[in-house]
């Protein structure tokens, strides 16, 4: 597929929003999880601004963030795509808010999935995607998982499984940002080389820069050959914002005032 | 009890086309036909509890109505999180056949067992949560599960339960009276009412016997009128003494004023080691049927 210069300058700007949103919401918050939301915002920009069809809202695409503790990254896209009032976020993670630090289905508009336990949202997508296929319906689905999530034993299961479906209606992408909690998922697990272990999966498995806009819609949109498909972003924890960038402290640290003027002056 | 459950469900297929059968690798000789006949509405997901329940969430997020057929450790226990998080959570209508209720494996060993699944079922808030005691009540249990809006849980035996109820219950989840008396109600929940009728017969005209087939949400007000007259209550289940059917009735006589005396009998709240049959069990542990005509004695005074 031939990417238009539109198309990019849209997913560019989508994200863009998006990232100071989340910013604004964690420091409206005092709340955790802003370098997870800012590592897979790339993603939902390029998937809301040029992927999934949402006009008709009852057949529409289905996104799950299954890294629930990103939040803020889904918020923040859904605000910046106008299927969620704005305003919403200044209440996020607050007292007499609408939106929960991790997700739950029934809070807004475009929360398709509740997660925030890891490794849930992946499995449920595969359902919904093989309830499509039953169905004789076209919709896709869309999953976001963390590489931190990978370690979760019902990832590996649905790994298993899927490929037998002929699940060519779902798509995964891993934020391969290699850091989560409390230390980087290469030092903690055998976690390399994750191609080549979905491969043998029976998946279609792409990798790619994360933050790579063109590369994540041509890994996205590459003619499907009747098998689900794992894309591997490679991703940078805090993307955006230069001193939150690859930190693991940024997992949890505090967006104070200062951080965040200077946040939002790179975030332009 | 298990088959009358399973091909009521299989039978409503004819119907309607949205109802679909996980199994996690069980069930053998029980969707063997149907398996073959609709291949396109039944799945064995294999040996992987926690996708078997998160991947009956997604389809009934589709519109499918979704029944998960495993014993009941692997419907329930080994993957609790997903059954609270991605179907009870999200109030998806998926249902949960759960095998071997009680001590109906014995001697199989204590991870076959299910009797701690009333404990943990009840922490769900919108579970309906069902206990059948013979096939009358199984079918009519499908037949809810089948049009319910919500999760449902149905703990089932399966060693050929006689039927024990004249005609078929017309609401499971209400109390149904099976025989009148004036001095002890008992009231009981799953196949070891069958125990219970024969000790009552031995009392005939003084106990009651109530069967209680849906154990949450449970329907308290009825259970209170049901034993209306009787001064003596006594509970009798094939589950732990703490956190079944005895604890919530307990909850409920401790914050209501009532003229009758609570009293349960049930297991004991420990891990199973001693190796027993079903009967044996329930000898070993004061639930066969002298044990409770023993008891209903005592409480007759």
């Amino acid at each position: 597929m031939s990417i238009s210069s539109e198309t990019l300058a849209t997913t560019r700007a989508l994200a863009l929003q998006a990232r100071r949103n989340i910013i604004h919401m964690a420091w409206k918050s005092k709340g955790p999880h802003v370098g997870t939301a800012l590592s897979c915002t790339d993603f939902l920009g390029v998937l809301y601004g040029a992927v999934l069809r949402l006009d008709d809202w009852d057949s529409r695409d289905i996104f799950i963030l299954s890294k629930g503790h990103g939040a803020m990254s889904l918020y923040g896209t859904l605000a910046a795509k106008g299927i969620i009032d704005p305003v919403l976020m200044d209440l996020y993670c607050q007292d007499k808010g609408t939106l929960p630090g991790h997700l739950d289905r029934f809070s807004v508009k475009g929360v398709e999935v509740s997660a925030g336990s890891l490794g849930h949202g992946f499995n449920v997508g595969l359902g919904l995607a093989h309830a499509f296929k039953l169905q004789g319906n076209d919709r896709k689905v869309y999953v976001v998982i963390g590489d931190g999530e990978l370690q979760e034993g019902s990832i590996w299961e649905g790994l298993l499984f899927a490929s037998k479906l002929g699940l060519d209606n779902f798509t995964v992408l891993l934020d391969r940002n290699d850091l989560q909690g409390y230390g980087r998922p290469s030092e903690i697990c055998s976690m390399e080389p994750v191609a080549a272990k979905v491969d043998a999966f029976g998946w279609d498995v792409k990798e790619v820069n994360g933050h790579d806009h063109a590369a994540l819609l041509e890994a996205i949109t590459a003619p499907r050959r009747g098998l689900p498909r794992f894309i591997i972003g490679r991703t940078t924890k805090g993307k955006g914002v230069s001193f939150m960038e690859d930190q693991l402290v940024w997992h949890y640290y505090i967006v104070t005032d200062e951080f965040r003027q200077q946040a939002l002056e790179e975030l332009v | 009890m298990r088959n009358t459950f399973c091909d009521t469900i299989i039978a409503e297929l004819k119907n309607r086309d949205d109802i679909f059968i996980i199994s996690g690798d069980a069930g053998l000789g029980v969707f063997d036909d149907f398996s073959k006949q609709r291949p396109d509405r039944f799945l064995n997901l294999g040996v992987a509890e926690q996708n078997m329940l998160s991947h009956a969430a997604g389809m009934a997020m589709a519109g499918f109505k979704v029944f998960v057929y495993n014993i009941v450790p692997f419907v329930l226990y080994r993957s609790f999180e997903q059954v609270r998080n991605d179907i009870c959570y999200q109030e998806l209508p998926v249902t949960l056949i759960g095998i071997g209720s009680g001590l109906t494996y014995a001697p199989q060993g204590m991870t076959h067992y299910s009797i701690e699944d009333l404990a943990l079922a009840q922490t769900l808030p919108n579970l309906r949560v069902f206990s059948p005691a013979d096939p009358a009540e199984a079918r009519a249990a499908a037949q809810v599960c089948l049009t319910a809006d919500t999760p449902c849980y149905v703990r089932l035996a399966k060693r050929g339960e006689p039927t024990l109820h004249a005609t078929p219950p017309a609401d499971v989840s209400r109390p149904i009276v099976m025989c009148d008396g004036k001095d002890v109600a008992v009231v009981v929940h799953g196949p070891i009412l069958a125990e219970v009728l024969v000790a009552a017969q031995q009392f005939q005209g003084n106990v009651r016997v109530i069967s209680v087939p849906q154990i949450a949400p449970l329907d308290m007000v009825s259970i209170n009128a049901a034993v209306a007259g009787c001064a003596q209550v006594l509970v009798v289940e094939e589950h732990y003494s703490s956190g079944g059917l005895g604890t919530r009735i307990a909850q409920w006589r401790a914050t209501h004023t009532a003229d009758w005396q609570l009293n349960l009998m049930a297991l004991p709240d420990e891990f199973v080691h001693v190796v027993r049959t079903q009967n044996g069990m329930r000898e070993h542990y004061g639930l066969d049927v002298p044990s409770i005509a023993k008891r209903i004695q005592s409480l007759m005074g």
